[in-house]
């Protein structure tokens, strides 16, 4: 003991320090590197591809400057993309956010079987999109749909849910609550959980219902969470949606469901226009990182925490 | 990896219900048979898609398309799965995304757990500012990534190879950042005590940090193999040899060849889920006792 105290005010403590600073370089230099090439200088190289009529075909990407933003601009079917993709974001989000709420809020008080059940909704979430995007396109079909089988035994006509303008995207929006309310009802819960039990018994005591007991106590206290499911959902939501589009529709039916995720996809590699594409996902970028700044302003969020 | 947002890491799993027996009977009492209704009737709309893909998958063509529906089939057959293994090339999938998905996985651990000692336990100048600036990169949308990062790889001549699909998510600033929270719970006089003793770095990280962060450990990992197997867009974009897919790619290339074979498509789409599944479940368990171990513990 006194001679490892001993060891630690004499030479040895220099050499400690020298270890840990070559250690932390050793592990530093090859991180600031990676990210470096493959995280800060794509932005940059994204950038110019967006100054440029760039084609993976043709040698010649001829400097067009801010032109593919300006074509943008005038593009009637990005518009169409854009309230496309906000429609999708924001249904999505403030349906799946009110869903997830009522699971979490009904799901909180119990205790036998919560696991059990929290798996089960949580099964879509671990499943790939493109696997459950194929089993809803399969329960979605027309003729031999699951859901139209069982409607029709209700008396309600077979409606074509993904070849229809009307509702190709809220069936998209409607699997995309399926595949996500398990990870927002986590997230509630983990929020509930921070609630004082004392506040519930102290208002059981004046009296008050389970109903009362949610809208007073419960939701304004969980607002801090309800804000941060329904902005990161709506930040995740204006890049998302490619996979379960790209499956069911492919964008169609007439451009319907065609969000901005995957427009850029279809413009950069099947219509091999990088610079265009390369315009849109610099408004993509731009929109996300307002919306991020927002969060901020509005969170102030604590990442020490 | 556009899905990994958030999720709720340990310590939010429920401590509580290890003292909370008492009040159970009253509270039941009190209406929980409300919310047994109303939570099964939801557990069975969001199993439903799973109980007909299964249903359909062993199904022959013909009565995939009968009416009415039945949950159970009349002549059930296993011909759907024979014939996804032998057309979608299904072992070779099974194999392609199993060595991706480790890889990467052990990439993104590893070197988030290094990282996030480092930020977590360490003073150095410059320690918070670069910190910072890599945790920025968190909320740029991978869609910006695509094409430069697409046109960087046919550059260097590596588009359609592995090496692509891997390197460029080695790193991984989520993971990071949960580790470096997690190093909080763990006392700095228990890395002097061995720094007194003796002990190397490499040491102490790799036997005395990672053990003692178990339960961040087994959670991340399992969520980043989740991931990992179910990457669709980047694989999609970098391999075009069909030898070189991943299931997600290999699955969706199938459904589109062989659409309105309902049960063959089924039975692609139950290959592509069960494993992760079962793997998941089977480790579920064990997640939660960590969690609620180092809860108790914390």
């Amino acid at each position: 003991m006194i001679q490892t105290i001993a060891q630690k005010f004499t030479g040895r403590r220099s050499t400690l320090r020298a270890a840990e600073h070559r250690f932390i370089v050793i592990a530093l230099v090859p991180t600031i590197i990676f990210y470096a090439i493959v995280k800060f200088y794509p932005i940059f190289f994204s950038f110019f591809i967006s100054m440029h009529e760039w084609s993976l075909f043709g040698n010649v990407s001829p400097y067009v400057g801010f032109d593919n933003y300006a074509l943008l601009a005038k593009d009637s079917l990005f518009y169409k993309v854009m309230w496309n993709t906000m429609y999708r974001t924001f249904a999505g989000t403030f349906l799946g956010a009110f869903c997830s709420l009522i699971v979490a809020l009904i799901l909180n008080p119990i205790k036998r079987g919560s696991i059990l059940l929290r798996l089960i909704y949580f099964l879509p979430v671990m499943t790939s999109v493109i696997a459950s995007a194929t089993i809803w396109k399969w329960m979605l079909q027309t003729r031999f749909g699951l859901l139209n089988q069982l409607l029709s035994y209700v008396g309600i006509q077979p409606v074509a849910w993904l070849q229809s303008t009307t509702w190709a995207m809220p069936s998209i929006i409607v699997m995309g609550i399926w595949g996500g309310i398990g990870f927002t009802v986590i997230i509630y819960l983990a929020g509930l959980k921070g609630i004082p039990k004392d506040y519930y018994e102290a208002a059981e005591i004046d009296g008050a219902s389970s109903i009362q007991l949610a809208l007073k106590i419960t939701l304004p206290l969980l607002k801090p969470v309800v804000s941060f499911v329904l902005i990161t959902g709506v930040i995740g939501g204006f890049s998302g949606g490619f996979q379960a589009i790209y499956m069911m529709t492919g964008g169609g039916p007439l451009d319907s469901t065609r969000v901005l995720a995957l427009h850029i996809y279809d413009y950069a590699f099947q219509r091999m226009f990088m610079g265009q594409a390369s315009s849109m996902s610099f408004v993509l970028f731009a929109i996300v990182l307002i919306l991020t700044l927002v969060q901020f302003k509005l969170q102030r969020v604590d990442w020490e925490l | 990896m556009a899905n990994q947002d958030f999720v709720g890491i340990p310590s939010q799993v429920d401590t509580r219900a290890l003292n909370r027996g008492a009040s159970d009977f009253q509270r039941l009492r009190r209406g929980l048979l409300f919310n047994y209704l109303i939570l099964g009737a939801g557990a069975i709309l969001m199993i439903v898609p799973f109980i007909w893909m299964i249903s359909t998958s062993f199904k022959p063509q013909a009565e995939t398309v009968s009416f009415p529906p039945r949950l159970f089939p009349i002549n059930p057959t296993i011909s759907n799965y024979i014939d996804v293994f032998d057309r979608a090339n299904m072992g070779r999938l099974y194999w392609n995304t199993t060595f991706i998905s480790v890889i990467k996985t052990v990439f993104n651990i590893y070197t988030s757990a290094l990282l996030g000692y480092i930020f977590g336990k360490f003073v150095f100048r410059g320690r918070d500012v670069i910190f910072y600036i890599l945790l920025s990169t968190w909320i740029i949308p991978f869609e910006v990534y695509l094409i430069p990062l697409y046109l960087m790889t046919v550059q260097v001549g590596l588009a359609n190879t592995y090496t692509a699909l891997i390197v460029p998510e080695i790193f991984t600033i989520y993971a990071m950042f949960m580790f470096r929270q997690f190093m909080y719970t763990i006392p700095t006089e228990l890395i002097d005590a061995a720094r007194i003793d003796g002990a190397g770095e490499w040491y102490i990280f790799h036997r005395i940090i990672i053990p003692l962060s178990k339960a961040a450990l087994f959670t991340l990992i399992a969520f980043y193999f989740m991931w990992n197997w179910n990457d669709f867009l980047w694989p999609l974009v970098v391999i075009a040899d069909q030898d070189k897919y991943v299931i997600t790619v290999g699955l969706a290339t199938f459904v589109g060849e062989y659409w309105s074979q309902y049960g063959v498509i089924m039975a692609g789409a139950s290959l592509a889920i069960i494993p992760i599944l079962a793997l998941f479940i089977a480790v579920q368990r064990f997640i939660i006792e960590g969690v609620v171990l180092t809860g108790l513990k914390g």
